[in-house]
Parts: structure tokens; sequence; C-alpha cells
């Protein structure tokens, strides 16, 4: 695939996720989370900023409903925040 | 009879015998260089990612990376979302975009329905635009890859869990670079006889 083309053109190479395939919701059980978060970010401006407590609730439920491998949060980079921001 | 004198005809044993050790060296050298090559190749094709090779080094993913650069100022990841023609899904970005900085991780999701009567398997990959900010866009777990079989009818979220590395705010080449295109597309695929996962293509 690689052969043939016209040399210098810059390619982009997809890598694989570095924890792999989140397993699909099909039951729909975290659904309210993302919907939390979603608005969050609407009202927001889509600023990640004030709505990283509801990304953690979110693989927090993921977690806990056996749809992701238990994980650490500061492995996940929140470290700093926490979930009941109201 | 003898048409050299002595020691020059020892001289000349010795020289053949010296050559056929070098010879022999250089064909020992050259077989074993041949076996040493494939997975020398290896190693050197999985530091370098030559030719492809997905580099899977997790140092980029420790937690003292992860920490959110707040001197830095937000970066717009856009979504884009596609499917081939022969997929009968739809398949869109939950959220038009989402300003992060580098270091922050950041959650985003895409909605994929299977419109038709039959259960489909659907196989994405992804892309980074600009080319040159690809390289600091690190995907934690997202739904790429891997088969992700959606019965008729059915709807359901898929999640990117995703940080721009922190060395973004660092390269100078990046300095012009504010808005970031994450674009997924999905492609149909199915089980051959075989029972290997072939792409279809759009007939």
């Amino acid at each position: 695939m690689s052969f043939g083309r016209p040399p210098n053109i810059s390619t982009f190479n997809p890598t694989p996720p570095e924890k792999g395939s989140f397993p699909l919701d099909h039951e729909g059980e975290c659904k309210q989370f993302v919907k939390e978060y979603l608005e969050c970010l609407k009202k927001n401006q889509g600023n990640n900023g004030n709505c990283r407590h509801l990304s953690k609730a979110y693989l927090k439920c993921r977690m806990d409903k056996g749809l992701m491998t238990p994980e650490e949060m500061k492995n996940l980079g929140f470290q700093d925040v926490e979930i009941k921001k109201d | 009879m003898r048409s050299k004198p002595l020691n020059l005809y020892q001289q000349r044993i010795d020289k053949n015998k010296s050559f056929l050790m070098y010879t022999t060296a250089v064909l020992i050298f050259g077989i074993g260089f041949t076996y040493a090559s494939v997975p020398l190749y290896r190693m050197f094709c999985q530091t370098t990612g030559f030719s492809g090779t997905p580099i899977t080094n997790s140092s980029k993913f420790s937690p003292e990376r992860l920490v959110p650069a707040k001197e830095s100022r937000r970066i717009r990841v856009h979504f884009n979302a596609d499917t081939s023609l022969a997929l009968d899904w739809s398949f869109i970005p939950q959220q038009r975009d989402v300003r992060v900085l580098p270091g922050e991780t950041a959650l985003a999701f895409y909605t994929a329905k299977n419109n038709s009567d039959q259960d489909i398997i659907g196989l994405a990959t992804y892309n980074v635009t600009p080319h040159k900010a690809g390289q600091y866009f690190n995907k934690i777990q997202c739904f790429c890859f891997e088969e992700q079989k959606l019965q008729a009818g059915e709807a359901v979220d898929m999640p990117v869990f995703f940080f721009i590395d922190p060395e973004f705010a660092e390269d100078p080449l990046m300095r012009d670079v504010d808005t970031i295109t994450l674009s997924y597309t999905f492609f149909k695929a199915k089980y051959d006889n075989n029972g290997t996962l072939i792409p279809v293509p759009t007939s």
C-alpha cells in the first residue's frame, strides 16, 4: 500500500487506543451520565474543564456495570477531580 | 620439479590458508547476519515505527503526563463522522466540539444507529487533522479498530476517551494550531466462510 506513491507524501498512521475498545453499552445503562455530560458541555460552550467531574462519573458507571476494566482514576487523568461538584 | 623455491611455495600455501580463513569467516558472518536480521528488523520497526508499525509505547499514558497544562490555551477538538456507502447506519457525533487543555483527559460521544433490518458489524478507523498535530492525539480508549456489532434497529452511544499530549504545548510548530479535527469513518465488515473478518466494499 505504501509502494508506488510519489515521495514526500506525509501519511497519517492511525494507532490503536491504549486500553483498547470500549464494550458497547447495548442496554444504555450509563445513558443518564451521557446526557448529563452532554448538557454540561452545551452549557459551557464545549469547555471540558467544567465538565470533567461528569466524565469521571460516566467512566465510574461503566466500571461499576462491567463495561470497562476497572482502572484507578489517576491513571485516567482524574486525580484532581471530585465527582460531586454541585 | 618445483618451479618455485620452497619458502615462496610455503608463503603461497599460507596466503591461501589465510584467504580461506577470511572467506569462511565472511561466509559464517553472512549466514549468521541473515538469521539475525529477522529479530533485529522487528526490533528496529517497533522502536522507530518504520513502515507503519504501531508504536505501542505506554509511557505516554503514565499518570504524571495526564495533568492539564493550566497555562496553555484551550484547543478546540472538532468531531466528524462518516460511514461507507455500504453501511446502512446513522453515525453522528453527539457534540460538535470539545475544548481541552493539553494533558487534560476528555470524553466525547458518537451515536450509531443500525437503520437496516439485519445485524451488521461495523469497523471504524479515524483520522486527525492537521496532519502535524496527529502525533499529539492520544487515545486512551475508543471504539475503533475492533468490530462493533449492532443489531437491527439498535442505537448505541460510542465514547472516545482521549487527551492531547502535554508536549503539544512545548512544540513551536503547533503554535498556530487551535483546532484539531477528529474524523471517524465506519465501514461495513462481515465474516467470510473461513471465519475471518473482511471489509465489505462499497458496491
